[in-house]
């Protein structure tokens, strides 16, 4: 059922496989890891990958091998924290500011203004404010597509508010949270899942540059973009300290999206404009 | 025209005034404050509080907030605590590199990205579009800042084709070739975007392919690939100028990554090193600035795409 | 099409500016030495701010008093003779009559003056002086008396040191000035170079000072006679160390700081630029709060968590190849005239986590958490501290680590309750005394009444060999306090294109641009 899109699309099937493997990783990192990822070790610095060290070492002599898996937990956490943060917030915003035309209008206007900062100018004040931590991070992320979900909630709900059966029942009494809840937000379920497909993969991307730019995790948790950030400056001396982390990010970002593709195709093919927006 | 320019312009002042007083009550949340980031290790904390105060620092937010507001309709957005310059001239001198950077990625963006869209779309369904659609999702999960490393990495240290870094001022040289500076960067930034454009323009035309009238100029007998640029695209057209209105204010942004690894001295770059200085004028500055340019760069797609399609009316 | 035509005209009109251009260029051809740095100075008032890249700018042009000389020693410069009466509590200065200001007077004793008292009253290291002076006058045009309050031993070291120092500027200036950095046109000295522009996120650009009066003597260090060789110096902020490298081996920058430990080898074998190292060492400290938290007054729990660490680990994994660290207590390097072996017993050379653990549960210790304020925004600090980390947790130590960015982290320490213990660096000092970890206001607070008591004596001496016995017991009571943990010494460097000349062979503390030419 769910799966028949994929058998159809080669490579959206292989982009599920990919997701598959890297939440077992996620999942499962403790007992797939050959080193404790946070161990240093100053005789095993900077080998390169070998029979020991799959991925090799970095500057500190930890293992990268166990880092990159260990990373695609901290790539899950932030994105499910991220998806849930954009979504509580932006899916509140946008369905009560359709309810409520006069609050609407504020609160949209309010949704425009966060609009017109620039996204990552955005989630990066709220790490300085915040400071830096698991969480904070996911919030300054989440942040950037509470304003996305919001519009996007917004546009979907006043569709839906405006057709005549809602307007039927509300002329037969049926309370605003009812209305809400009953009607207006099972339509919004298929949307919104294709939309959290899309923000978790740039979730990823977001939550990546900010940790490279040293205003993300704090650098001592191993996630893809610490350490693609710790390692920089060794490009020339040990090019593959960036290539596996980095590889770990493109691919996961490419699985997200071929399986977002194929979601959106299948699952809301009305939407397709608003939700080509990323 | 004229009324509804200014009626926008004019409806534009209340999200001004909320945006710089959002930014302005964030930014003093900040923990740290730039007398102590200037006077360094040693200072004690007396000289440090005589400092703040020297500088206005001690004074109530809402006081400091509404003379920054006073001045800034003034068009006097402050000293830079930093630099001690004007804040205008502090960012005059990053918006050379941030304006000819954007310029740069969206003339590649275009180059590629609505070529690349029409191809797929035409083909869309066969091998063309998925090798175009795959390649486009490819670009858009590659973290600028990887892509940018091994850019350098491997073109300007590795071949020595292009500089690694930096980047001299053109207006004032007048030295055109120094816009080899921005090279890289520009590919590094138009990457992704590119990819975006790409899948708006495939997904603008299909929807007009479905269209009645293109269907009629199919059944008419006319060329496909005539249909396709002449009616198709010049529909989709619409859609994609307001994505790249987007794109470029999106770029400022974005710029962000790409100029703190090329070492470009740009706006974003600046705001970046503001925060991390708490150089509170500047920060607020550049944020007034490119709320600004947003709200003009929204009227602008507003007012082109009237022009393109007769059928909006304007609000 | 009128967009066309006018982008052709805007086109034409820039080509015909770049032809301009080199016409002109041709005619005045200048020599422009690019410097790539960390970042920018917060401002170029050394007076004011100990920050290295301030001083790195600064000592192109503003000079001092004294300055140090290859052997390490305060020497006259901007003064001609000195005089230090029987009871060392008067000295007599005469300066040097030729000397001119960028602005093109020429420097009095007022000048002079006026430059000491604004440090003295506001600048960090001026008020170590200035605590111990009673005055500072004029007592002619080319001469200056200073009145000590007892006998103090460093003050020429300190009038010397540029970095937070007593740079000279034209009364006018610096009269009565406060602690508000002076505007980066104001920086007029008598140094070889003076200040052109500062273009905010592009450069720094100082130019050659025609009417510079250098010292009659060779040069020697910091000291001697200067020459500027090139006619601009530009100071590049390029925050990321892979593009300094990368931008020197493309010959985009002539000069770039402080590179990373694991390129040495690797650069060291590259033609295209030469590596060069510094000479006097950058030391990791970790503080310990003396005036508030888990660590006040109990010494032995320091002891303890010092005793769970393994230096050479944490200096190894953050400064890379073994000749640019070294992991040991002392607080001057082996050679330095200042190396003692004082409480060195103490410093641990491997880490023992079972002694630690049995040490810390005498100490009183039951699990507490330790708060351990660290920084991401430099590397070193935050390498060597991160290992460190991890060795006190293997030991048993129950340590919240909190990182910040450095401003956050520099206000976080001013206050008493917030943490026990946070990482800096400091940079090599003339003398013992302005080590931070001796200043009493300096976050960590070491105020012990047998530390002030040992510093008495030991600024109130101007016999080197007492000195000398006095900085010993200072050192082994660090031991024994632990007021600070030294784990080592890392010796960074500097890459430069093979087309300079002029340099040292290894820097004595900063680079300096004069006397250095462009082939």
């Amino acid at each position: 059922m769910f799966l028949s899109p994929f058998r159809a699309r080669k490579v959206a099937a292989l982009g599920l496989v990919i997701l598959v493997v890297m939440l077992f990783c996620a999942l499962f990192a403790p007992l797939i890891v050959p080193h404790d990822p946070n161990a240093m070790q100053a005789s095993a610095r900077l080998r390169p990958p070998d029979a020991e060290f799959w991925f090799g070492t970095d500057h500190a002599g930890r293992d990268l091998f166990s880092r990159v898996v260990y990373g695609a937990r901290m790539a899950l956490i932030t994105g499910v924290g991220v998806v849930v943060i954009a979504l509580v917030f932006g899916v509140l915003l946008g369905t009560l500011s359709a309810y409520f035309p006069n609050l609407g209008i504020v609160l949209m206007r309010l949704v425009d203004v966060l609009m017109g900062i620039p996204a990552l100018l955005l989630a990066l004040a709220f790490v300085v404010v915040l400071g830096k931590g698991l969480f904070n991070s996911m919030i300054a992320v989440g942040a950037i597509y509470i304003t996305t979900t919001a519009r996007i909630t917004y546009g979907l709900s006043r569709k839906i508010a405006s057709e005549t059966y809602i307007e039927a029942i509300t002329s037969l009494g049926a309370g605003h949270p009812r209305i809400l809840w009953h009607h207006v937000m099972p339509n919004l379920v298929s949307p919104l899942i294709v939309q959290a497909t899309f923000i978790f993969a740039f979730a990823q991307l977001s939550a990546a540059s900010l940790d490279f730019l040293g205003l993300g995790l704090p650098p001592d948790v191993p996630s893809w973009g610490n350490m693609v950030a710790e390692t920089r400056r060794y490009i020339t001396r040990a090019p593959w300290l960036l290539m596996f982390p980095g590889g770990a990010i493109i691919l996961t970002v490419f699985a997200l999206n071929l399986v977002g593709d194929v979601m959106r195709d299948r699952l809301d093919p009305r939407f397709k404009d608003d939700l080509a927006r990323w | 025209m004229g009324t509804f320019i200014l009626k926008r312009l004019l409806s534009a002042i209340p999200t001004l005034l909320i945006a710089s007083l959002l930014v302005f009550s964030f930014i003093h949340l900040i923990p740290g404050d730039p007398a102590s980031v200037m006077l360094g290790d040693m200072a004690d904390t007396a000289e440090i509080e005589a400092l703040r105060v020297q500088m206005g620092l001690d004074r109530p937010i809402w006081e400091q907030y509404l003379t920054w507001l006073g001045k800034a309709l003034q068009g006097d957005l402050g000293e830079s605590i930093y630099f001690q310059e004007p804040v205008t001239r502090v960012i005059a001198e990053g918006a050379e590199t941030s304006i000819l950077l954007a310029l740069f990625t969206m003339v590649l963006i275009v180059l590629i990205g609505i070529p690349a869209g029409i191809l797929s779309a035409a083909f869309h369904g066969g091998k063309t579009d998925q090798v175009v659609s795959g390649t486009a999702m490819l670009f858009a999960s590659i973290p600028t800042f990887w892509l940018g490393l091994y850019l350098i990495f491997t073109v300007a240290v590795g071949f020595g084709w292009l500089p690694t870094s930096g980047f001299p001022s053109v207006l004032e040289s007048g030295d055109l070739s120094n816009l080899k500076y921005l090279i890289l960067p520009a590919i590094t930034l138009s990457a992704p975007n590119s990819a975006l454009v790409v899948r708006l323009v495939r997904a603008g035309m299909l929807d007009t392919m479905r269209d009645d009238y293109v269907r009629t100029a199919r059944a008419k007998g006319l060329l496909e690939h005539k249909v396709i640029l002449r009616h198709v695209f010049r529909n989709a057209l619409i859609g994609v100028v307001a994505t790249l209105g987007f794109t470029f204010v999106g770029l400022v942004s974005e710029a962000v990554v790409t100029e703190t690894v090329f070492a470009l001295p740009g706006i974003g770059r600046l705001v970046v090193q503001s925060i991390l200085r708490r150089d509170y004028p500047v920060i607020q500055g550049i944020i007034l600035v490119v709320v600004v340019f947003y709200i003009l760069v929204n009227l602008i797609v507003d007012i082109v795409t009237t022009h393109l399609d007769p059928r909006v009316k304007m609000a | 099409m009128i967009g066309t035509t006018r982008w052709g005209r805007a086109v034409r009109n820039l080509s015909a500016a770049t032809a301009l251009a080199v016409i002109s260029g041709a005619a005045f051809a200048q020599e422009t030495l690019k410097v790539a740095i960390t970042d920018e100075p917060p401002h170029l008032d050394t007076q004011m701010t100990t920050a290295t890249l301030t001083t790195i700018v600064n000592l192109n042009m503003m000079e001092t008093l004294y300055a140090f000389n290859e052997a390490g020693e305060a020497v006259p410069f901007l003064v001609a003779s000195d005089e230090l009466s029987e009871d060392g509590l008067t000295a007599v200065l005469t300066l040097r009559d030729d000397v001119k200001f960028h602005n093109g007077d020429t420097m009095s004793a007022q000048d002079v003056v006026d430059s000491l008292d604004r440090w003295g009253a506001h600048g960090g290291r001026g008020k170590l002086l200035y605590d111990m002076i009673e005055s500072v006058e004029a007592t002619g045009d080319a001469e200056v008396t200073i009145t000590f309050k007892g006998v103090f031993g460093p003050w020429k070291n300190l009038l010397a040191f540029v970095n937070g120092g007593p740079a000279i500027y034209p009364s006018e200036i610096i009269k009565d000035r406060g602690p508000e950095p002076l505007a980066p046109e104001e920086n007029i000295g008598t140094g070889p170079f003076k200040f052109g522009e500062w273009r905010p996120n592009r450069y720094i650009e100082l130019t050659k000072f025609e009417e510079y009066a250098p010292h009659d003597g060779p040069a020697d260090g910091y000291a001697g006679g200067h020459e500027a060789l090139v006619d601009k110096l530009q100071f590049i902020a390029v925050p990321d160390v892979g593009t300094r490298v990368s931008g020197v081996q493309a010959g985009d920058y002539d000069y770039a700081e402080r590179i990373t430990g694991d390129l040495y080898a690797e650069l060291n074998d590259d033609p295209s630029v030469e590596t060069i190292r510094h000479g006097a060492p950058t030391m990791p400290l970790l503080f310990f709060n003396s005036a508030g938290g888990i660590f006040k007054e109990n010494f032995a729990l320091r002891r303890a968590i010092m005793a769970a660490l393994t230096p050479s680990e944490a200096m190894a994994i953050a400064a890379g190849p073994e000749d640019l660290w070294d992991a040991q207590g002392a607080f001057y390097p082996k050679g330095n005239r200042w190396y003692t072996e004082g409480g060195l017993d103490s410093f641990p050379q491997q880490g023992d986590p079972d002694k630690a653990r049995q040490m810390a549960e005498e100490a009183g210790y039951k699990g507490e958490p330790i708060r351990f304020m660290l920084t991401t925004s430099y590397p070193i600090m935050y390498d060597t501290g991160n290992v460190l980390v991890q060795q006190m947790k293997d030991a048993g130590f129950n340590i919240d680590l909190q990182i910040y960015d450095w401003p956050t982290l520099v206000n976080r320490r001013a206050e008493t309750d917030l943490w026990d213990i946070f990482e800096t660096t400091h940079g090599a000092v003339p003398d013992p005394s302005l080590f931070t970890f001796l200043n009493d206001n300096y976050p960590g607070w070491w105020t012990s009444p047998e530390k002030k008591e040992l510093e008495a004596k030991f600024v109130g001496t101007t016999d080197a060999d007492e000195r000398m016995a006095l900085w010993t017991d200072l050192q082994a009571l660090a031991y024994e306090q632990v007021p600070v943990f030294k784990p080592g010494d890392v010796y960074l460097y500097d890459i430069h294109g093979p087309n300079l000349e002029g340099l040292p062979e290894q820097l004595l503390i900063w680079p300096a641009f004069y006397g250095v030419a462009k082939n």
